[in-house]
């Protein structure tokens, strides 16, 4: 029993940052049908921009008087430089196709996901670069169970992440704009809303979300690697198929399974194939039941 | 018409005398393979750059009698057999004298057998795997140890100093890995360690919560980790002692890099590594640690140093022939005896130069000598 609650506790944590990422996924895919392979680019970016701007407040000494404020401060401009990143992304490479085929703006995508990670791999070096992080091991075990206190960091920050972009997306003036524009861009237009910023908003949106969980995927395991954005960006894609393409809820919820499903399956079964599993999932559900978890439709003009 | 010929005619006799030119100027090609790009780029850089350093140190010394100038092939190929075997294609038609490399025993063996097709001398500083030189081949060497003789210390150092009664293994399933943990484990249950579980994670992953968790619950005396990457190895440490394992944990040779310590931080404190002894003092590993940082590499990985012995005595060999001739270079390899950077240089009759395994232990952040097998005692 206590070997199964603490896979739960680690499925959950994987799960949340898989939930994070596939967000981003699903955000952009409902608004312009494009499934962003840069994305687990972003989430690598945000990893490694958490280590610079870290690594600069350790050496400075913040880190040792003010670490939560440190941390705080780097997870925002992390959050705020992969949106940026985002935005000029989806200036170059998506937004002259707007009107071409969308296998053009998928090999676009494509494109720029091995730019990016190229680029990171020649700028920041091929070697992994450590996380400044000693405040943040440690942890607390109940029984047999064990919690750090990174994963408790990575719960919460999730959790508080997917309200704020719930509130955000459901609540707000902007999140309504979204949500119009996703379901019929000339309407929404015609009503007076810009798709073009809606949609360099959505991708913001979604960028920073992945940066936060780069740099908490960073600071748990200790490292980052230019080529870290890869496997959990296919394992995100697949958590959004599951849940929905398209749909917010959705994403949360397939993000939570993958990690889950992925965790279980190495704890019971064998760690080689863990792997395997999201794909497994992947290929059933779009066998199955294409539209996902909370998915209504695929129809072409509203997801 | 008339004047298409002439110019052609003379475009030709420019040409020959160009190609002649180059004839003349006698140039030594030097050949690397090692994964550049990828997971293992860190160590597959550090092999590069040994054979830079040890060029460097040959210039120094008045270079190659014969040759004008030394030109290195670096060939990267990213751990993947199938680019093993291009890099050695492209290294044949850059018609090099000998090559460094491979590092990954799994692209080391099929790479071996196109080069000696050619006659290509071979030096591996790197794969340990004990295939790499019971194949036959007239032109591999082994500048590193071998996976028999390293399980046969992890061993030893099992039982006769740790006197571990239980073990637990994990390893990321490439030919070396995976090799030397099947090695581990039989040797490990003839010594009567009881084997508690061999797992496997794949190459690359970060997440070892749950394979971690099952060791725990098996609470074995000893773990050890066979993984291909000091990175991974690192978060493996690091997630270890997260999830409160208290066991003696060992790596092996790939683990053995200064990235291991400086990932995992605290988290590496107090483990135990195989890795061939190296003898600092020696006045060539001086000359190498002094070129190589002044080159501005960072400080020497786990194989810096072999592969700046494997390439200087390559070179060695040439200068003594005076030719490129393979059978010649490997006439003058297996009568050489000198003292390398990193060991006595002298290979025995199939291409291994010996392996002189030490238990090497994380302690206050760099590694230190900490158990000899020959002795069977602490430094």
């Amino acid at each position: 029993m206590e070997f199964f609650i603490q896979q739960f506790i680690n499925g959950l944590t994987l799960g949340g940052v898989y939930a994070l990422i596939a967000l981003g996924y699903t955000m952009v895919y409902g608004i312009i049908q494009l499934i962003n392979f840069a994305h687990g680019e972003f989430f690598a970016a945000g990893g490694y921009m958490g280590v610079i701007i870290l690594s600069f407040m350790a050496s400075m000494g913040y880190m040792e008087t003010h670490p939560w404020l440190c941390l705080m401060g780097s997870m925002a401009l992390t959050m705020g430089y992969c949106a940026m990143l985002a935005m000029a992304v989806e200036k170059v490479a998506y937004k002259p196709l707007r009107f071409a085929s969308r296998l053009s703006v998928l090999l676009s995508a494509l494109g720029m996901s091995i730019f990016l990670q190229n680029g990171l791999m020649l700028t920041q070096g091929v070697y992994d670069k450590p996380y400044p992080t000693s405040f943040t091991d440690g942890g607390f075990s109940i029984g047999m169970v064990t919690m750090s206190y990174m994963q408790v960091m990575i719960l919460v920050m999730t959790v508080l992440l997917l309200i704020g972009l719930n509130i955000l997306v459901f609540r707000t003036k902007i999140g309504t704009a979204m949500r119009a524009t996703a379901q019929d861009k000339v309407m929404s237009a015609l009503v007076g809303i810009n798709s073009n910023r809606i949609i360099s908003t959505t991708f913001a949106l979604g960028a920073g979300l992945a940066a936060a969980a780069g740099i908490m995927v960073g600071l748990y395991y200790g490292s980052v690697r230019y080529d870290m954005g890869f496997v959990p960006g296919i394992k995100a894609f697949a958590a959004a198929v599951l849940g929905g393409i398209g749909n917010i809820t959705g994403a949360m919820i397939g993000g939570l399974i993958i990690g889950m499903v992925e965790i279980m399956a190495a704890g019971y079964l064998s760690s080689e194939y863990k792997d395997v599993w999201a794909f497994v999932i992947l290929i059933g559900v779009l066998y199955f039941m294409p539209t996902g978890i909370m998915g209504e439709n695929v129809d072409d003009t509203r997801v | 018409m008339k004047k298409l010929i002439t110019m052609t005619l003379t475009f030709a006799m420019v040409m020959s005398l160009a190609l002649a030119g180059a004839a003349v100027a006698k140039t030594l090609n030097v050949g690397s393979m090692s994964p550049l790009t990828g997971p293992y780029a860190a160590d597959g850089n550090d092999i590069a750059n040994g054979v830079r350093a040890a060029i460097a140190v040959v210039q120094d010394e008045g270079g190659v009698p014969g040759f004008d100038e030394i030109k290195f092939f670096p060939q990267d190929t990213a751990c993947d057999p199938r680019q093993a075997v291009a890099s050695a294609n492209k290294l044949i038609n850059d018609e090099v004298s000998f090559v460094i490399g491979a590092y990954c025993s799994s692209s080391t063996i099929p790479a071996s057998e196109t080069l000696d097709e050619e006659s290509i001398p071979m030096l591996t500083p790197a794969s340990t795997n004990e295939k790499v030189t019971e194949r036959g081949l007239e032109y591999m060497f082994r500048m590193c140890g071998r996976d028999d003789d390293q399980s046969v210390v992890a061993v030893a150092f099992m039982t006769n100093y740790l006197k571990g009664k239980n073990i637990y293994l994990i390893d990321d399933k490439t030919t070396y890995s995976q090799g030397l943990a099947d090695n581990v484990e039989k040797k490990a249950a003839a010594a009567g360690i009881k084997v508690l579980g061999h797992d496997h994670v794949n190459q690359g992953d970060k997440d070892f919560s749950a394979v971690l968790a099952k060791v725990k619950a098996a609470n074995p005396d000893v773990f050890y980790m066979s993984l291909q990457n000091s990175s991974s190895g690192a978060l493996m440490a690091i997630q270890a002692r997260r999830v409160g394992i208290k066991a003696a944990i060992i790596g092996q040779d790939a683990v053995y890099h200064p990235q291991l310590i400086s990932i995992a931080k605290e988290a590496s404190e107090g483990m135990y590594l195989t890795f061939g002894f190296i003898d600092k003092q020696r006045s060539l590993y001086k000359k190498f640690l002094m070129k190589y940082s002044e080159m501005g590499f960072a400080a020497p990985g786990a194989y810096s140093g072999y592969a700046f012995d494997a390439a200087y005595a390559a070179i060695k060999a040439i200068k003594e022939t005076g030719s490129t001739d393979p059978d010649a270079i490997k006439g003058a390899l297996m009568k050489m005896d000198y003292d390398g950077a990193t060991k006595r240089i002298k290979f025995m009759p199939n291409g291994d130069s010996g392996s002189n395994y030490i238990i090497r232990k994380v302690d206050g952040g760099k590694f230190i000598n900490y158990w000899n097998p020959e002795t069977g005692s602490t430094y």
